[in-house]
């Protein structure tokens, strides 16, 4: 310590040598009594201080065995060119070096407000994501970052929580917890009640057999950016849901895969619920009003908010004393899927109307033409 | 028709009463204010619709707007009701207003005289004997109209009608709990698409039909000033309401 308390000491490169004193005796091993020949082993060997030759990287494995052997599966270990494996990002990159401290120190670099800004270092400009350059800083706009920060809530989701530490991956990784195999599963540890929802759903159901089409968390909350569903900008704000809905359910193939309707959006939009919805009232009915969001049902399930048993009740939770009749007709379908004859007339009454309006504003138009025709071709008045 | 010395051409006589006039402006405004709240909502696919209701707030005072239009329109609606029952004048106006197969007829007539093809065909000697045997088919003067023409009895006409159509399709969506009481869904879906359609048809009855008639034609144009001072000359009374003209004269012989 007597050379590298000097803040001036540097190699002939011009790198620092200097060791602060204070914080190491604060920092988690300074407090356990860990001191500089513990970790940098070389140094036991060297007799003549002060040494000349470098020493070696330190190996923090010989006490943190697990989490080594965490970190050897995981991206930060295995990224290389020539498919050798080698340490991209090393336990200091992220823990620091002299100062590393407990991870409930509120001054740690994985304390869970500071690890943003710890993973940031690299991955906001050097590491960029396939996803755009902003992909990451997008995280610190979402609400599991506002609480985070704002709130001072811990437990909520930081990097690590959805990605791992350690053993962090990358998402086409299918051992990813990020991967959508397991997205449920991730967000599920803290979104308990969400993820039996969903699993009873109709989403849950064919997410479970395995199948790709099927939403998860991400599709439509996305996923650094997640916002609160009050938030103007989240993708299923009440104006904004219709159309994360319809990225699918207007899917013609989809549709014809998986035997569903589409036309969903366009078909809402043409109700008065749409309608206003286009103009941001937010009051109306968009489809997670209906249609429940995490644990959507066919309409054949008793279950469903929309089985017409079930459509007084949850009509009736806008529109009070909601019956029968609410069921007796179709509701945002297109003509030509409607079944029942009399559900029909409305867009007959439309055909009428729009033949009518034609023959009509037709007759008008020649009688323009014609008056037209007299007063300016033929420059004849009346009388 | 010939001028008569019982009638000067500069006479001014009353078309609309100050009643008929504050009548039609309140229909012109409610009209209006309920067409620009309203169609926005039939055209919602055209974007620029959305600068009319930027926000929530404002959409949801169209919605307030729409309804106290439709409040006076129908109050409107009303008070013309009571006068054209309960007046001399409106009483009069209405039987004047009550279309007949003349207008038909009228209308047809005016149509052919305007577009001249038979007087054309007959110039070029085109069927000169049916025309020399029938020269009603040449349509060489235009029809006589009384007080009301065919044009005028239709636009009061489909202002009734259209009334009829959005005040009890309206007052159900304006209602939508007791309309789906009363009737099952797909009968409350017919009023909003009858809303919807009438409103268009009237939008554009109004602007092709009744604003050539009163400002875009020629005979009138920039605008006929009748619906500010509701004042006819005697000569304009003589070239397009002829019959009342003609009335006029045979009343006043009688004196």
């Amino acid at each position: 310590m007597v050379c590298h308390g000097d803040q001036g000491l540097k190699t002939e490169s011009g790198k620092s040598l200097f060791v602060d004193n204070e914080k190491f005796l604060s920092s988690v091993h300074g407090l356990a009594e860990i001191f500089c020949v513990d970790c940098h082993a070389d140094l036991a060997k060297i007799k003549d201080f002060p040494h000349s030759s470098p020493l070696k990287a330190v190996d923090c494995s010989q006490c943190h065995d697990t989490a080594t052997r965490e970190f050897q599966k995981s991206v930060h270990y295995s990224v290389t060119e020539k498919g050798k494996n080698v340490i991209a990002v090393g336990c200091k990159d992220c823990h620091g070096t002299h100062d590393i401290r407990d991870k409930a120190d509120y001054d740690s670099t994985i304390f869970p407000i500071n690890l943003p800004t710890t993973c940031e270092k690299c991955h906001l400009k050097k590491v960029a994501a396939k996803k755009g350059p902003n992909f990451i800083g997008q995280y610190r706009e979402s609400v599991h970052f506002k609480a985070l920060e704002k709130s001072g809530l811990t437990i909520s989701a930081n990097c690590s929580n959805c990605h791992g530490a350690h053993e962090i991956k990358k998402v086409s990784d299918p051992l990813a917890l990020v991967a959508r195999k397991n997205i449920i599963q991730t967000c599920g540890t803290c979104h308990v009640g969400i993820q039996r929802d969903y699993l009873d759903g109709v989403h849950g159901k064919d997410y479970v057999k395995g199948i790709k089409d099927v939403p998860v968390c991400t599709d439509c909350h996305s996923e650094h950016d997640i916002l609160s569903p009050q938030n103007l900008n989240s993708k299923v704000y009440a104006t904004k849901v219709a159309e994360v809905c319809s990225r699918c359910h207007d899917n013609l193939t989809l549709g014809r895969q998986y035997g569903f309707l589409t036309s969903r959006l366009k078909t809402y939009n043409q109700t008065f619920h749409g309608t206003a919805s286009i103009y941001g009232e937010t009051r109306v009915a968009n489809c997670a009003s209906c249609h429940g969001f995490h644990d959507i049902r066919p309409s054949s399930d008793p279950k469903s908010s929309i089985n017409p048993e079930n459509l007084p009740k949850t009509c009736g939770k806008c529109h009070p004393g909601a019956s029968r009749h609410f069921a007796e007709g179709p509701v945002h379908v297109i003509p030509e899927e409607i079944a029942t004859a009399k559900y029909k007339s409305s867009h007959l009454v439309k055909n009428i109307y729009i033949i009518a309006i034609a023959g009509i504003i037709s007759v008008f138009i020649l009688f323009i033409a014609a008056d037209l025709c007299r007063r300016i071709i033929r420059k004849e008045k009346h009388g | 028709m010939d001028s008569s010395p019982l009638i000067h051409d500069d006479e001014i006589f009353q078309r609309m009463n100050l009643a008929e006039r504050i009548q039609h402006y309140l229909l012109i405004s409610t009209f209006f204010l309920l067409m620009i709240t309203g169609l926005p909502l039939f055209f919602y696919e055209f974007k620029a619709f959305k600068w009319f209701f930027p926000t929530e707030q404002v959409f949801y005072i169209r919605g307030i707007i729409h309804r106290v239009a439709a409040a006076v329109l129908i109050i409107n609606l009303i008070w013309h009701l009571f006068y054209a029952a309960f007046t001399a004048r409106g009483r009069n106006n209405f039987k004047e207003m009550v279309p007949k197969a003349r207008d038909v007829k009228d209308a047809f007539e005016l149509f052919w005289h305007n577009v001249g093809f038979t007087r054309f065909l007959y110039r070029l000697r085109i069927l000169k004997n049916f025309f020399d045997a029938h020269p009603y088919w040449l349509f060489k003067s235009p029809p006589l109209f009384g007080r009301y023409n065919f044009i005028e009895k239709f636009e009061y006409w489909a202002v009734g009608w259209g009334s009829l159509v959005m005040i009890i399709s309206g007052f159900f969506m304006w209602n939508v709990e007791l309309s789906l009481r009363l009737f099952p869904l797909w009968v409350h879906d017919i009023f909003i698409m009858a809303h919807g359609y009438e409103a268009l048809l009237a939008f554009l009855a109004v602007i092709i039909w009744h604003m050539y008639n009163v400002h875009l034609n020629p005979e009138v144009f920039p605008m006929s000033k009748i619906w500010l001072n509701g004042k006819i000359t005697g000569k304009e009374l003589r070239l397009l309401h002829p019959l009342e003209y003609q009335r006029i004269i045979e009343e006043r012989k009688k004196l």
